[in-house]
């Protein structure tokens, strides 16, 4: 992880040094002084070499310091940090809503293979693949809120504010996570073990869900995982549509901005969540299938 | 399977029919329940500071001026009239010192009364060069030294005479703060201690910012507020701010997309309100560098420009076209029937101007630097498309602000687009975009007369006089052609019906303090 990190924190600030553009424009109004704009370049250390500036950031980073936003002024571990909840909860709660749908109707397909009902809901996935965020939003927000009234069209506050931004992301990913569901039941379906299972009486439900789900489960969870990591670092544009303060519309906002400091910061900060995610996933294969387990308790 | 599947289904859409409907007036009462003594601003960009005079934008100001005060109040929407505000009087001495009295009964929002001792602080403050206490100070650079001569007697010393130092002093960044609070080290944000009659409660990074009435202000002769708390949401989306206001659930929307504003019109529950703006927008060149620094070849580019048309498709009409490089509505600005001569949209005239340049159609590829967001993406592609119509190409370099003004500074432009928003003071324009050397002069534009002429205007006593100066001004770039001013967008605004009491004005610097909805 750590030279993940360090190659990754060296590309971002190599790709925004790239880009150009004085920094003091950002920070000072465009009628400032020859004289404030000198100062504020010794200050901020913006004359030394790209090297030395690098490894004053990898220095604050290691000592705690990210720096401060170029825009707002704010500390860029903290306003990730204050974001950072938001996105759990609208991707925690977009997947929750994805997977109470997708795995229900992935095994579904699965055991209707080929008939009228898997070629419907294989529309409908290829449908919801196929939509953009921001249109799905805004076709709800017309809906529920403008037409009937039920539900906020953006903002944050009660759980009234989830419902709209949760289902626009997790419509999305139910579309992938059915499709991939499906094909994982479909291969383990034909294995012999299920056919053993059956053939020794056990029930249709038994059968299905103990012996076939819980081996179809890692592809599933590496799904699920690698969908989470897309919704933790890419759903600016449902927040932005929604108004929804996370971590996707401040990366977004920031590169708009120029805001060096934030995007740098954010995106390593990215690389961290989607490294624990990844780690998680990891965990969660130990769970599902016992050779996994097993492997890793042998070595210990 | 079948079973479980179905029951599954069935729980699922029962659950949301009800809850739905369990949550449809919980979300009405939430988000459409606006109580009367409350005011939501729905605004396209969020506040960046909160320190009044280590930024200078907009939508900061439109909060300070809640919060804090200014000297003197200047009434962009009736000829620039100063009024008092903080100083009940002020005076010039001689040329170079001007004296402010202060009204005795004012009270900071910690209860602290405020004296000259805050005056000279603030102004003090604002003037240092050191980033970390100030970023205006080079719209200071006049004041010499700012004393306090008594408790409620403040004396600025200045340089040299200047018009406009009054009008700068009603600058929102130049708001008096609290000299007690930042002696406090426990105070850790005392730029928030000001006198205005409302104060900051709080501030939800990207989603708004809140502000509460105080019930101690100090000045029982102005006309009182009314909201008990006004915030000001961050809905970046233009599309979500018009259905948030047809929602119900902010009371105002400020810059609506022009393609809904059909919508909003039919809409019984709001009105629509448009004034004539003050933000200009224009085409300028490097005059300083290859083939721009030939004055009939800028000449043949203003011809060519159809700025009507810019304005029907950028702003669907609203918004007028100009000839003067001077905001519209700012003192002494000439509109395009009183300019002399001048280079309007003439295309054969352009073709000629062109063959006098010394170019053959076809000859000339430029490259405009183009900013990426709106209206400029959308410009770009006419003034190409104009320019092609008297043969000259033009190659679009689009690049984030940032990048467009460090490249204009260091002079790598042949052609841009930019805006510029000034107030009471002409200074502004006449200066920062044309005076030899200063940092915003992005046409590199080094021209002795007009210098001279920039600071008669600043320093010239004689009301007629000075008029006179500006107008000749106005009409010598109307022939050199340093920049082509193209249009000013009008301001529009929606918003609920009975909104009273709001100080809109064209540059977008709005008063909401004494707004509120009658219902």
């Amino acid at each position: 992880m750590i030279p993940t990190l360090l190659v990754t924190s060296l590309l971002i600030f190599w790709a925004m040094d790239l880009a150009g553009g004085d920094p003091v424009n950002q920070i000072l109004p465009e009628n400032a002084t020859y004289e404030q704009r000198e100062i504020l370049r010794e200050q901020m250390g913006f004359n030394d070499p790209f090297m030395v500036r690098y490894f004053r950031y990898i220095g604050g980073i290691l000592s705690g310091d990210m720096g401060k936003s170029y825009i707002s002024g704010l500390d860029v571990f903290g306003t990730f940090m204050g974001r950072l909840h938001m996105t759990l909860l609208l991707g925690g709660s977009a997947l929750i809503f994805a997977c109470l749908i997708s795995v229900p109707l992935g095994i579904y397909t699965a055991l209707h293979q080929n008939t009228w009902k898997d070629t419907l809901a294989t529309v409908l996935a290829l449908f919801g693949v196929s939509m953009p965020n921001f249109w799905l939003g805004l076709m709800l927000i017309l809906l529920f809120s403008l037409k009937l009234g039920w539900l906020p069209s953006g903002g944050t506050g009660g759980i009234q504010y989830l419902v709209l931004p949760a289902v626009t992301v997790g419509l999305s990913l139910a579309a992938l996570l059915t499709r991939t569901t499906r094909s994982a039941m479909l291969d383990v379906i034909r294995q012999d073990y299920m056919t053993t299972a059956k053939a020794k009486g056990a029930s249709y439900r038994r059968v299905i869900y103990n012996h076939g789900l819980r081996n179809a489960m890692i592809p599933i969870v590496t799904a699920v995982g690698m969908q989470f990591s897309y919704v933790m670092t890419g759903s600016a544009l449902a927040e932005t549509v929604f108004g929804w303060p996370g971590i996707g519309r401040l990366v977004v906002d920031s590169i708009n901005k120029r805001d060096t400091p934030m995007v740098t910061g954010s995106i390593i900060l990215c690389c961290v969540l989607m490294a624990i995610i990844n780690l998680a996933v990891d965990i969660v294969y130990a769970f599902c299938d016992p050779r996994i387990k097993a492997q890793y308790s042998g070595r210990s | 399977m079948r079973k479980a599947m179905t029951l599954l289904i069935v729980i699922i859409l029962a659950c949301t029919t009800v809850w739905a409907g369990a949550t449809k007036e919980e979300g009405v009462a939430a988000t459409t329940g606006t109580p009367k003594d409350t005011l939501v601003i729905g605004v396209a960009q969020e506040i960046n500071e909160q320190n009044p005079m280590m930024q200078n934008d907009q939508i900061n100001n439109n909060c300070f001026v809640l919060t804090h005060e200014r000297l003197i109040f200047v009434d962009s929407n009736n000829g620039y009239l100063l009024s008092p505000e903080l100083a009940e009087s002020w005076e010039w001495k001689d040329d170079t010192h001007l004296v402010f009295h202060l009204f005795k009964t004012i009270k900071f929002n910690n209860g602290t009364p405020l004296t000259a001792a805050d005056v000279a602080f603030t102004l003090n403050r604002a003037r240092s060069n050191d980033p970390t206490k100030s970023k205006i100070s080079g719209t200071l650079k006049l004041i010499t030294d700012v004393s306090a001569l008594d408790d409620y007697t403040v004396q600025i010393t200045t340089s040299a005479f200047s018009n406009e130092l009054i009008y700068n002093l009603g600058a929102y960044p130049l708001v008096i703060q609290s000299k007690a609070a930042y002696e406090d080290p426990a105070n850790k944000a005392p730029w928030l201690v000001g006198t205005g009659p409302y104060r900051f409660k709080e501030w939800k990074e990207g989603q708004y910012v809140t502000y509460e009435k105080r019930d101690d202000y100090w000045n029982a002769a102005k006309e009182p507020s009314i909201a008990s708390s006004i915030t000001f949401r961050f809905l970046l989306e233009a599309s979500q701010r018009v259905i948030a206001l047809q929602n119900g659930e902010i009371d105002v929307c400020i810059d609506p997309p022009t393609t809904d504003l059909k919508f909003l019109k039919e809409d019984a529950n709001i009105t629509v309100h448009t004034q004539a703006g003050t933000r200009l927008f224009y085409l300028s060149f490097n005059v300083e560098k290859a083939p721009f620094d030939n004055q009939k070849l800028r000449q043949a580019v203003s011809c060519a420009i159809d700025k009507q048309t810019i304005v029907d498709i950028v702003l669907d009409g609203r918004g007028k076209w100009q000839t003067s490089v001077l905001n519209r509505g700012a003192w002494s600005f000439l509109d395009n029937d009183q300019v002399e001569g001048g280079y309007a949209y003439d295309v054969a005239r352009a073709k000629a101007l062109l063959a006098e340049a010394g170019y053959q159609p076809g000859q000339l590829t430029v490259e405009l630097f183009s900013a990426t967001d709106d209206p400029y993406k959308t410009i770009a592609p006419i003034v190409q498309a104009n320019l092609k119509e008297i043969g000259i190409n033009v190659v679009i370099k689009s690049m984030d602000q940032a990048t467009l003004k460090t490249e204009c500074a260091n002079g790598h432009q042949q052609l841009f687009l930019w805006r510029w928003n000034i107030g009471a003071r002409v200074d502004e324009t006449y200066r920062e975009l044309f005076y030899t050397n200063f940092p915003t002069n992005y046409a590199q534009l080094k021209d002795a007369y007009v210098d001279q002429m920039a600071d008669k205007v600043l320093t010239e006593k004689d009301p007629e006089k000075r008029l006179q100066y500006s107008h000749e001004l106005q009409n010598y770039f109307v022939e050199l052609v340093p920049q082509v001013p193209l249009y000013v967008p009008d301001l529009v605004i929606a918003y609920k019906k009975g909104l009273k009491g709001a100080y809109l004005t064209g540059g977008g610097a709005h008063d909401w303090s004494r707004a509120y909805i009658e219902q």
